[in-house]
């Protein structure tokens, strides 16, 4: 048996050791679902950004007061190609479209039975992209009813919903913390007050006031790494089972929630840093108490 | 209670226990003790005896820094316990051992355990010290208890326990309460050789006791507190 091995003030036998890891590792579950979601989201904005950057979309109707969209088409790509900082202007081809449209509509449908606009996906120098407001205007006085979607309008909604994810995310990270520290000092000081008699006895033999933080240092340390690591497994086991639930359902537009290593290095040392802050936690408490005491 | 006497005009430096007018009162009740001032020397050896509510206890309370007086002022070791940081109070602490009247064990640690929390506190890890303290445990009768739990004890055996935590370390003062109020006379004899072995090493002694007899055996000074005062007889001259 160890001589030095057990600690001085009794903690493990207290309540505290029984309920406080499973009160972290729910902590840091929602913690570690929060900050997922705002990685995720993040990246599928970055990803969405990049796919959409210099590109627009201009939507034809298919018949122009009884023209056929054929003739606007053709004056529309003219118009594109002379149009200065224009990459590229093609017209989607019918198939293309189905298969964009097939996740929303599903395989039954026929394109040919809707009244699908026609399609001209456009191609622009990014650093002198063309003035919007001026195709636009010159489009509409080819096909009144043609639309030049920019994709900046969807863009700009979606980014917007990224930022409040990430917003809301960190004030759940946020008051996770707050309710991780209220919580340890909390316990904590219930610890000092049960073991006052011990820890006045070894205040008497010569225990500093860091030798009594150290103890309840080390407890807190334990139930905090072990709750953890427990609630990140389980927070990583739901992340798994969401992706496998939305594989297959790319075209919905959902994030892809598969964690890239940036990720896990987040999560892994989220445990870490709930540790860390609880331990301070105590040993913040534990000397702030003592030194108020004679 | 008054002073005791004559206080000597000897400089604080070379004295290792110094009460002048030092008195004590619990929140807004009566004095405990009032205006006590003596001296103890280093390597010195007291016996201090007293009715029961004397205020030995508190008395020892104080020189342990367990608490501070109402009025006056108390050195040790050559400093003014009221300046001394908390850091500062408890390395002082290290250098005084305490035998408690209610011995103050602790029960989740066996009976070796509890001997070696001093050392483990000053900072001596090394599983060496073992060999030490069983050794130590041996000495007092207490051999077959290394592992034992406190609440397995005896009241002797606790008493016991509690004297060896306070003399392994080597202390420069020991204060033992009653140490051997839970023993039969042969261990308090054996015990107080003990003592007297740690004293010839150095280390000076004030063991508050209400065993004249014991005292008697003995010839060392004796502090005698009472409502009266304090003072001090020296073996062989009667009154200080």
């Amino acid at each position: 048996m160890r001589l030095f091995g057990k600690k001085d003030v009794p903690l493990d036998g207290d309540a505290s050791g029984r309920f406080l890891p499973w009160l972290v590792a729910i902590m840091v579950y929602l913690a570690a679902l929060a900050l997922i979601s705002a990685l995720t989201m993040s990246r599928a904005v970055g990803h969405w950004q990049e796919g959409l950057s210099g590109t627009l979309t201009i939507q034809v109707p298919q018949e122009q007061g009884g023209e056929k969209a054929g003739a606007a088409l053709d004056r529309i790509l003219k118009l594109l190609l002379t149009t200065p900082g224009v990459r590229e202007a093609k017209v989607m081809e019918p198939d293309e479209i189905e298969r964009l449209l097939q996740p929303w509509l599903g395989a039954a449908a026929s394109l040919a039975e809707l009244p699908v606009p026609a399609l001209v996906s456009v191609t622009f120098n990014p650093a002198a992209e063309p003035d919007f407001g001026v195709l636009a205007r010159e489009v509409a006085k080819i096909s009144p009813e043609a639309v030049v979607d920019t994709h900046r309008a969807w863009l700009g909604k979606v980014r917007s919903l990224a930022r409040s994810v990430q917003w809301v995310a960190l004030l759940v990270v946020a008051l996770i913390t707050g309710s991780a520290i209220l919580i340890v000092t909390f316990a904590t000081r219930m610890g000092l007050s049960v073991h006052g008699p011990v820890i006045q006895l070894l205040h008497l033999i010569g225990a500093h006031d860091s030798y009594i933080a150290s103890q309840f240092q080390a407890h807190v340390l334990t139930f905090a790494l072990r709750g953890g690591i427990a609630g990140l497994l389980l927070a990583i086991a739901t992340v798994f089972a969401a992706g496998q639930t939305l594989k297959g359902n790319e075209a919905l537009l959902l994030p892809d929630v598969a964690l890239r290593p940036l990720d896990w290095t987040v999560l892994l040392l989220l445990p870490v840093a709930v540790t860390l802050v609880a331990t301070l936690t105590a040993r913040v408490t534990v000397l702030r108490t003592l030194a108020r005491m004679p | 209670m008054s002073s005791c006497g004559p206080f000597p005009s000897a400089s604080i430096g070379g004295i290792l226990v110094r009460f002048e007018d030092v008195s004590l009162r619990y929140g807004g009740g009566p004095e405990v003790l009032g205006g006590v001032s003596f001296l103890l020397a280093p390597g010195s050896f007291h016996f201090m005896t007293g009715a029961s509510g004397a205020g030995k206890s508190s008395l020892l309370s104080m020189i342990y820094l367990a608490r501070k007086p109402s009025n006056g002022r108390i050195h040790l070791f050559d400093r003014d316990v009221a300046g001394l940081t908390r850091l500062e109070a408890a390395r002082m602490r290290r250098k005084i051992g305490v035998v408690f009247q209610d011995f103050r064990l602790l029960d989740h640690l066996t009976a070796l355990e509890n001997v070696a929390l001093p050392l483990k506190i000053s900072g001596q890890r090394d599983e060496k010290v073992r060999h030490h303290v069983a050794e130590l445990l041996a000495w007092v009768g207490l051999a077959e208890h290394l592992d034992s739990y406190p609440p397995t004890l005896s009241g002797g055996q606790k008493q016991r326990v509690a004297i060896a935590r306070a003399v392994v370390g080597r202390p420069n003062l020991l204060l033992a309460d009653e140490p051997t109020g839970n023993v039969d006379d042969r261990m308090a004899v054996r015990l107080l050789y003990l003592f007297e072995e740690l004293n010839k090493l150095g280390t000076t002694i004030v063991i508050a006791t209400h065993n004249d007899s014991l005292v008697a055996r003995f010839d060392h000074p004796v502090v005698r507190l009472a409502d009266s005062g304090v003072r001090v007889d020296r073996p062989g001259r009667g009154r200080a």
